[in-house]
């Protein structure tokens, strides 16, 4: 016998559980299954939950801008939900972006007019008055560390950066994933684990629900693939569903380095998150007085396109499978050790490696698909966390437009921001768009 | 002053180890400075920084990528390093009776050391053999978990940490073998000048066949290599507050015993 809902949601991580909890509060059954063992054990485990609101796009600022309302607002978000695990926190660091090379900070800026999102310019001079341990020479391009130029002597200074006053991190995306499967469960959704999807039923161009690899049936009128860097292969599932999108996703191997803070530098209480493309890293303090630094995927690094399930097995061998290799190590402290010279870099690798569900554009696919009911939140490319909140609200109206009978292929659903009050047109998260020549191509988005 | 720092080329401690054909690990992981050793590098630097004309020297008996921990060493505040190479005959790990003979020998004809550090074990191996061996070839006094140590005239005061609870002061004379243990300091990691600096010293690498010295009489041969089953088996404790936490005391005393 197999049971019923109004909607499937494949993948508890921060993009599945939002779209369970606006779907729930909009009156729809919910189930959402996820292989793993609790809420947010995914990719979004790894995820450095970074709230900035520097996007290539204007959409991509408005998006993040409106994001950080709902961080801001977490327990009314979650309705004051009891969570036995606490609440995740969102640190408000400030958030100062490098006008460098490596960022195309003068539309960056022109979205920020346009958004309304606040900011103030800083000199070197005011740079260095709020970070002292800083170097402001220019370093560009970026480079490896196996390449012998990378340790010439630089000549040239920055020009500054751009500060916004609003902008941090969440201090646990589990934690905050875990926040919202209990806030949905309070309004009757319901999540089931350790449960692997293993077929995706249709008949007549419309899905029908879901097989379990243990055999379980369960049927749906509608199903949403969130499943992060397993993405593509969920579409794969769905008849159809694969073939219709123009724009693909598949699973980008990822590491985040953890390097303690200069000595007598309280980078955790004092520090900033910082992107800075001039030497290809963003960063962001840590428990532990530790910085964190990202990688935003210079031309020069390796990419490593991998299968998920070889990955999280530990599988595929050197620069290949879930553990942290040397000469990344090397790569990420060195370059911002060339920004932060004061910075000691332990021998040990320490850190995160996890994966990007990546799309061709490096912009997200918030779509319906040509599979009757069947939708898709992936392609979150790296830089979604921060958005998690307004693409479960996002999604969930998109969904009920789509059901109660909206061609959004043809007349793209627009979509009205609760705080910020700006429209969406949702057609820009279109799987069949050609591919968005203004994207920066990386995890900046 | 002349210190000589013994460094040893080691997988990562957070590195998944493969075993392969029952005799050797993978060696496509991060391999590194021994983590003990660390303290003897930032040991001697704190001493040189404090002598002059005092030069440290890190040795290394290794495979030629270990030229790579040598250099971390010398970005740690070494002067320059000798690499020992291991490659060819040799290849594989030498025991510590034959790595004890080749420090001793390529020690000995690099000059005359005033004090030579290591760690107190290799984080592989963890065999606690080649210090002591090596303070035996050269016929020099050893001390082992040294976690403070102070240079007075011609003899060296050294706290070492015997079981937990207890510590010895040792005056050994010098020249001497001393092993570091956690205790000794915080280890002084490189900022990227000293990484650069570290760039412009040098490494001399000197092949086994180039040492003087006399091979050793016996050795150790790994057999046999098998992965530990090291699984952890968690357990849920259920119930109300008090009762978990009454329970999780008794585990503490009376299974674990650590309380
Ligand atoms: C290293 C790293 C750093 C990042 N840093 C930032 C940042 O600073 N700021 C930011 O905004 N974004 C960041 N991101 C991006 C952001 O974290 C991700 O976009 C987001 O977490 C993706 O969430 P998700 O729910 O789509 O994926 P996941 O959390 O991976 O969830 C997908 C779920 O689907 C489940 N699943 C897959 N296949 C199946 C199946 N067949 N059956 C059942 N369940 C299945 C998985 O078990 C998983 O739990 C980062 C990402 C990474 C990897």
């Amino acid at each position: 016998m197999s049971k019923q809902y109004d909607a499937i949601i494949i993948g508890a991580g921060i993009i599945g559980a939002p779209i369970a909890y606006e779907l729930t509060r909009m009156g729809y059954k919910t189930l959402s299954v996820d292989k793993l063992a609790d809420a947010g054990e995914g990719s979004t485990a790894g995820s450095c939950a970074i709230v900035r609101a520097h996007y290539s796009t204007e959409d991509g600022v408005a998006m993040a801008y409106e994001g950080f309302k709902y961080w801001l607002d977490w327990e009314n978000y979650l309705d004051h939900v009891e969570d036995e695990k606490g609440l995740a926190k969102y640190m408000n660091t400030g958030s100062l972006l490098i006008k460098s090379q490596g960022h195309k900070w003068r539309d960056v800026q022109k979205h920020y007019d346009a958004v309304g999102v606040q900011y103030e310019e800083w000199d070197n001079d005011k740079i260095l008055k709020e970070i002292p341990v800083l170097d402001l020479h220019e370093f560009w391009p970026v480079k490896r560390p196996e390449d012998p130029t990378f340790f010439d002597e630089p000549s040239k200074m920055l020009e500054g950066g751009i500060f916004c006053p609003e902008g941090g991190y969440v201090n646990d995306p589990t934690l905050s994933t875990h926040n919202v499967m209990r806030a949905a469960e309070a309004k009757g959704a319901e999540f089931q684990f350790n449960a692997e999807v293993a077929k995706i039923r249709s008949a007549d161009g419309k899905v029908q629900g879901i097989t379990l690899t243990d055999g379980t049936e369960i049927d749906a009128p509608v199903v949403v693939n969130c499943a992060g860097p397993h993405s593509f292969k969920i579409n794969q599932l769905a008849e159809g569903v694969w073939e219709g999108c123009n724009i693909k996703t598949k699973a980008l191997r990822h590491e985040v380095m953890y390097c303690p803070a200069p000595e007598g530098y309280d980078y955790l209480n004092d520090g900033y998150h910082q992107s800075d493309g001039d030497i290809g890293c963003y960063v962001r303090p840590e428990v532990g007085n530790l910085y964190l630094i990202g990688s935003e995927d210079p031309d020069c690094d390796p990419q490593e396109w991998v299968d998920p399930d070889e990955f999280y097995a530990g599988k595929g061998g050197h620069g290949r499978d879930n553990q942290l290799t040397d000469e990344q190590w090397k790569a990420q402290c060195y370059r911002l050790g060339r920004r932060v010279p004061t910075l000691q870099v332990p021998n040990q690798p320490n850190g995160v490696v996890d994966l990007y569900d990546c799309s061709d554009d490096w912009i997200p696919v918030y779509d319906k698909s040509d599979l009757g009911g069947f939708y898709m939140a992936i392609g979150t490319s790296g830089n979604q966390y921060k958005n998690a909140p307004v693409v479960g609200r996002m999604m969930a109206e998109l969904i009920d437009a789509c059901e109660k009978g909206l061609d959004h292929d043809a007349e793209p659903f627009q979509y009205k921001m609760k705080y910020t009050g700006r429209m969406v047109d949702v057609g820009f998260y279109s799987r069949r768009r050609e591919i968005n020549y203004n994207s920066s191509f990386s995890v900046n988005g | 002053m002349k210190i000589y720092v013994c460094v040893k080329h080691v997988p990562d401690s957070a590195a998944t180890i493969t075993v392969v054909d029952a005799k050797a690990i993978d060696t496509g992981i991060t391999f590194l400075v021994n983590p003990y050793d660390e303290h003897a590098l930032t040991e001697a630097a704190m001493i040189a920084g404090q002598t002059d004309g005092a030069e440290v020297i890190a040795v290394c008996v290794g495979p030629p990528s270990a030229a790579n921990t040598l250099r971390s060493a010398l970005a740690m505040g070494s002067d320059r390093g000798i690499l020992v190479s291991t490659e060819g005959e040799t290849a594989g790990l030498p025991d510590s009776m034959a790595t004890a003979r080749a420090l001793a020998a390529v020690i000995t004809a690099d000059g005359q050391p005033d004090l030579i550090l290591t760690g107190k074990e290799g984080i592989d191996t963890e065999g606690m053999q080649t210090m002591f061996r090596l303070a035996q070839q050269l016929d020099m006094p050893a001390a082992t978990n040294v976690t403070a140590l102070e240079l007075a005239g011609d003899h060296v005061l050294a706290t070492c940490e015997k079981e937990p609870g207890t510590r010895e002061v040792l005056q050994l004379t010098r020249p001497c073998v001393l092993a570091a243990g956690k205790g000794l300091n915080t280890p002084k990691y490189p900022t990227f000048p000293d990484i650069v600096k570290a760039r412009k010293k040098t490494i001399n690498t000197i092949t086994w066949e180039q040492l003087d010295m006399v091979p050793a009489a016996g050795g150790i041969e790994i057999e046999h290599l098998e992965p530990a089953d090291e699984a952890r088996r968690p357990k849920a404790l259920e119930g109300d507050a008090a009762s978990v936490a009454a329970e999780l005391v008794r585990i503490l005393r009376e299974e674990a015993k650590v309380l």
